[in-house]
């Protein structure tokens, strides 16, 4: 389902991520682990197509997303990727609802005619009924990150990458949203690649990827 | 949820800075829209009663425009007056369809008082509204013409200002200046009808037989004859003072030293409003008028151009320059604005990048977010364009008697609308190309 082989990619002088292999089936929940700057974001950035490898090969779905041309790529990444960042990044002039329909206004997967009925769907399901028309700045955190996992799952997306997911969040909502994160996923059929530093949170997740050493730098 | 609505809601996400600059483009646009109407719209009343007449014959003592200023459109002082013999030379030649005599002197309550001919009320001037088509610019609405002397109709400005109605009296004051001259109270006039609205400066005018003004300017100037024995004219800055009235003129100064004359030979009238049955031949007659009369000929429609040509383009074209400044200067802050808030909203960029949209997509959003101002500010200053324009269309409609139509946009105004839209967008494109060069995975980054 998601492939890197061989991938490599300079981010800047004398430094470089290097994954010679790493594989997650369909479905399956994976943790991205390791310690801060090992280079966990940036292998989720290649994943995703937010940054090209130089060499190497980064397949999703069946699809080799190291050759598509930009637009190409912004495209299957509004259609296959469902995003759950540490800090929420729900947009603020939007409400709830609108920030859940934006996740599907970038993709054809859902038919417009029933973007509403299934944006206010996944909210019920995240238990944000109540929340709907909210604008993000009057929210909790936990209720913020809630918005993101629906939006992230707003296209019926293949895979959902969450990037150190409740690293904003107190330990009591931490284990809530992890509880809802891995229910959705496991329901939806939903490979998740989930980036953290903590191992407790790691342990949670079906299989891990030590992500220490992806980065090189060469010795000054 | 589409562009415009996610644009949208940016603008509505900072209310104030958007407003702000709203009400900047507004204020240019107001700015072009009323210049631009109110020269549009003045010039075309001017024109239309410019070209009701081929020519204007008056006194000597001032400028062609000034005649054609007082004797057409009732506004500027006269220009001294001419013999009756004149008026009659013009309207039994053979090339004049049509001559009106107009006989200046008097006010009421400051709208001027115009003896004439009941003719004058049968003439039909070129529509400026309908291109080509003839209209009746004079329609007695109550009441009826006047029919001897003493008798007056009334333009519908002057009826609704001064509240008089048809069967009432009045007396005229002498002179232009309400107040200062002396009021004739042995010459009452009889309302004897009203006229309908004509969009013209007729509808500030008090119209009367010419006999009246004869009558009453008779009395005045041998009473006048008898004071200056006294007073050797030491009287020529009260309320006759500076006003071409029949009294006053040059011509009847002479005449009055002449002694005895014929009575016909004292009757004078200010200005004649020629129509001639060849309008072409206007200045091959003009010639053989300045020849046969002692008197100053002007052709309406020349002046009228030349007043716009010379005094009023080279201001509109000021007035505009100062609207389009403005325009640009409130580009430069929809540039400004957007620049500060892309950079505000460089995470957001990279958040819809990352839920899937195309660097196109970004680009689009800001450039429709500078549309929407742009349009907001061009429907605003419409808005502020068409009150300004109104109420100096009233102030016109009041002092002149222009009558002039704010609210239909001509081609000239969408042309300008469109400019302005076009610096909006070329202002969005600065900050639309800042937020198309995101980088998604440095931007999501950064905290």
């Amino acid at each position: 389902m998601v492939r890197i082989k061989e991938c490599r990619r300079q981010l800047g002088p004398g430094v470089r991520f290097r994954c010679q292999d790493f594989w997650a089936a369909a479905g399956t929940q994976t943790a991205l682990w390791g310690p801060s700057g090992c280079g966990k974001t940036t292998m989720l950035n290649l994943i995703t197509g937010l940054l090209r490898p130089d060499e190497g090969v980064i397949e999703v779905d069946g699809i080799e997303i190291q050759n598509l041309s930009e637009g190409k790529r912004d495209r299957f990444r509004g259609e296959r990727f469902g995003f759950v960042f540490q800090t929420f990044n729900l947009l603020a002039p939007f409400t709830a609802l609108q920030n859940v329909l934006l996740g599907m206004r970038f993709s054809d997967t859902v038919a417009e005619s029933e973007w509403k009925a299934h944006a206010t769907h996944l909210l019920e399901r995240v238990g944000l009924k109540h929340r709907l028309h909210s604008k993000p700045a009057t929210m909790s955190v936990g209720e913020r990150q809630r918005v993101a996992i629906a939006r992230a799952l707003a296209n019926n997306q293949k895979v959902v990458v969450a990037d150190e997911p409740t690293g904003s969040l107190d330990p009591k909502t931490s284990e809530a949203v992890m509880d809802l994160l891995l229910e959705l996923c496991d329901e939806e059929k939903v490979t998740l690649l989930l980036v953290t530093h903590e191992r407790e949170i790691a342990d949670r997740l079906e299989q891990r990827f030590d992500c220490s050493g992806l980065i090189e730098e060469a010795a000054p | 949820m589409n562009l415009w609505h996610i644009a949208w809601n940016y603008l509505w996400n900072r209310k104030l800075t958007t407003s702000l600059t709203i009400v900047s483009v507004a204020l240019g646009v107001a700015l072009i829209y009323a210049v631009l109407t109110l020269y549009d719209e003045t010039k075309k009343r001017f024109t239309e009663e410019g070209q009701a007449y081929d020519m204007v014959v008056g006194g000597k003592d001032g400028s062609p425009l000034q005649l054609v200023l007082s004797a057409v459109y009732f506004m500027d002082k006269p220009t001294g007056n001419i013999h009756y013999a004149d008026y009659e030379w013009l309207r039994n030649h053979e090339d004049v369809a049509e001559a009106y005599p107009v006989m200046l002197g008097d006010t009421y309550r400051g709208f001027r008082i115009v003896g004439t001919v009941p003719e004058f009320f049968d003439q039909t001037w070129i529509s400026s509204a309908a291109r080509g088509t003839m209209r009746k610019p004079f329609k007695v609405g109550r009441g009826r013409c006047f029919e001897r002397s003493m008798e007056a109709v009334l333009g519908s400005l002057v009826a609704e200002q001064t509240g008089r109605k048809v069967g009432d009296t009045f007396v005229g004051t002498h002179g232009f200046i309400e107040g200062l001259g002396h009021k004739h109270h042995e010459f009452p006039y009889t309302v004897v009808g009203i006229l309908e609205p004509s969009s013209s400066p007729m509808d500030r005018v008090v119209f009367c037989d010419l006999t009246s003004v004869w009558e009453i300017h008779a009395d005045h100037d041998h009473a006048e004859d008898e004071a200056s024995k006294t007073e050797h004219h030491g009287n020529e800055e009260n309320g006759h003072g500076g006003d071409n009235h029949i009294a006053e003129s040059n011509q009847d100064e002479t005449s009055d030293h002449e002694g005895e004359q014929d009575e016909d030979e004292d009757l004078e009238v200010t200005a004649v409003l020629v129509r001639l049955k060849m309008p072409g031949a206007r200045f091959g007659f003009k010639d053989e008028a300045n020849t046969e009369l002692n008197a100053m000929t002007a052709i309406p429609a020349q002046e009228v151009a030349k007043l716009y040509r010379q005094f009023l383009a080279p201001l509109q074209t000021v007035l505009l320059a100062v609207g389009f400044l403005v325009v640009v200067i409130s580009g430069l802050s929809i540039m400004i604005g957007l620049y500060l808030s892309i950079i505000q909203r460089k995470r957001d960029m990279a958040i819809m990048r990352a839920l899937g949209a195309s660097a196109y997509e970004i680009l689009g959003s800001v450039l429709i977010e500078a549309f929407w101002v742009t349009l907001l500010g061009i429907g605003a200053g419409y808005l502020i364009g068409c009150g300004v324009s109104e109420c100096i269309g009233l102030a016109l409609t009041k002092r002149y008697g222009l009558t002039i139509g704010v609210v239909a946009v001509n081609v000239k105004e969408l042309t300008a609308f469109s400019a302005i839209a076009l610096v909006g967008i070329v202002a969005g494109i600065v900050p639309a190309w800042q937020a198309y060069r995101t980088d998604v995975a440095r931007d999501l980054a950064e905290l």
